[in-house]
């Protein structure tokens, strides 16, 4: 229990010394650009997809962290379920299993802007409050 | 001292509601005819943030407005209304801004420019019919009138925190309708209602607007936020020589789907309704769809996350021969995703409520 409050002081702090215009979800929406920003820089296919899947392989454990954290509502947790389900779809059709088509390597770069374009829209859809938006963030900045 | 009485008082003259930052005479004498009257509501009060594909990052409601000055400046013949709704903003940390800004074009040139006072709870366009009122020419009947709304979705019930900053206040189609009643010269509807939105394309949203408008463009589907193509407005007289504005908003659906098309991965959709001939469809359905919302609005909060769009299409209690009466679409699906190779959509979207998603909420 006291590890859990220790953790949650932690959090708190970093969160109020976050700037009060960071809103989480630009924030969350610029961890993606930077990826398709990487990915764009590099020629090498391999590379990318690397790129791509480290990105999402960060966020997940970040996003499972927040929901097993205990510090978020019930509405969050859905939110965060929902987010995860997108992407892993992501996930899924970079590696081309659980019924995707492989991207091919010409389209990684357009496969990149989908998944921050995607995101987007997925930001207005997907219900998760600000304070859980930015533990996100934090430990996806802890994990990278 | 004196310096500093001087800045109080002119912070606080600044804090009064309707004080006009700059604005001329409304009797001003014109030169040209106003022949189009054109009315912008650009919503800036939430998450709003886009990247072009160089990583570039854009405030969604900044490029509406820009676009929504370029038609304003570029139209000789028209009086042009922008109301930009922007987020709270505090000076000094405790004393609150304005949080509209107005502005009025009329024949290209500005004429006014003004903060002021949403509304504060329900969001009903309350002060934007009132400043409209004020700058408005008097042959309003006699114009070709068209309503631009650029914003996120508009919630077709709850609605409970569309302003990011203001989470207490509420907009729906409903308070959207109030509004354009505010804005419309009963019986003259407005010509063409452009809804720059997500999912504007509901029945219910198209049966509730279709009211006040006679035709309609808008994304059933997911819209990006960079949103419709305004060029095609910069030049009425040109444009729309023709005075045939159904004709005219299908080049306009279309030269949007192409601007979208070229830059977005992600599916495009845009439709145009003629909110006459969509009546029968909406009339057949009507029963039904507003069964799904009246269930949906006595659903918890978490139940409502759950909720999915999908094509009307894809429901069979709406697959019917009316379907596609009254409507044009421009598809393309997303080039990646499970709906990539979905290849029409009917330009009706709806909720899909499973139904073993049904007993969610009372666990």
């Amino acid at each position: 229990m006291q590890i859990r409050i220790a953790f949650g002081s932690i959090i708190m702090m970093f969160v109020l010394a976050l700037p009060s215009n960071a809103d989480g979800k630009g924030e969350l929406q610029k961890y993606f650009n930077d990826t398709a920003n990487k990915v764009k820089s590099t020629e090498n296919a391999s590379e990318k997809r690397k790129i791509l899947s480290e990105s999402f392989q960060s966020m997940s454990k970040a996003l499972d962290k927040v929901q097993n954290s205990g510090l978020i509502s019930k509405v969050d947790r859905i939110g965060i379920d929902r987010f995860k389900a997108t992407l892993q779809e992501k996930r899924d059709e970079l590696a081309g299993s659980n019924g995707y088509e492989r991207v091919l390597d010409k389209d990684l770069n357009a496969f990149s802007d989908y998944v921050v374009q995607d995101m987007e829209q997925a930001a207005e859809m997907i219900t998760i409050s600000v304070v859980a938006l930015l533990l996100i963030l934090i430990l996806v900045v802890l994990i990278v | 001292m004196s310096i500093g009485y001087t800045a109080l008082t002119v912070f606080l003259s600044s804090c009064s509601a309707g004080l006009p930052v700059q604005e001329e005479s409304k009797k001003t004498e014109h030169v040209l005819a106003t022949k189009y009257s054109i009315v912008y509501v650009i919503h800036g009060d939430g998450d709003y943030i886009f990247h072009d594909t160089s990583g570039n990052e854009y405030n969604a409601d900044d490029e509406a407005l820009a676009g929504a000055k370029r038609v304003a400046q570029q139209n000789p013949y028209a009086e042009v209304f922008i109301f930009h709704q922007k987020p709270r903003r505090n000076f000094l940390f405790f004393f609150p801004l304005q949080d509209g800004e107005f502005y009025y074009y009329r024949n290209g040139q500005l004429i006014a420019n003004e903060l002021y006072w949403r509304d504060q709870k329900q969001s009903q366009l309350d002060p934007e019919v009132v400043l409209y009122h004020r700058f408005r020419t008097e042959n309003q009947r006699e114009m070709v009138s068209i309503f631009l709304y650029y914003g996120h979705e508009i919630p077709q019930f709850g609605g409970i925190g569309y302003d990011a900053s203001y989470p207490d206040r509420a907009f729906t189609v409903h308070d959207f309708t109030i509004g354009l009643r505010g804005f419309t010269h009963h019986p003259k509807r407005f010509d063409l209602l452009v809804l720059s939105t997500c999912f504007g394309g509901t029945p219910y949203t198209i049966d509730a607007i279709g009211s006040f408008t006679r035709t309609i463009i808008a994304s059933p589907d997911n819209l990006h936020l960079s949103y419709f193509d305004l060029h095609l407005l910069e030049r009425l007289d040109l444009s729309l020589q023709d005075g045939d504005v159904p004709a005219f908003a299908k080049r306009f659906a279309h030269q949007a789907f192409k601007r979208l098309t070229r830059n977005i991965q992600t599916a495009v959709s845009i439709a145009v309704y003629d909110a006459d001939r969509v009546k029968e469809f909406l009339y057949s359905v009507r029963r039904v769809y507003n069964y799904t919302l009246t269930t949906l609005k006595g659903e918890t909060q978490e139940f409502l996350a759950t909720i999915e769009h999908c094509d009307c299409a894809d429901l069979p209690e709406y697959v019917l021969p009316t379907m596609n009466k009254g409507v044009d679409v421009f598809y393309r699906p997303a080039r990646f995703g499970r709906s990539k190779n979905k290849q029409n959509h009917s330009g009706w979207e709806c909720l899909n409520v499973k139904p073993q998603e049904a007993t969610f909420s009372d666990h």
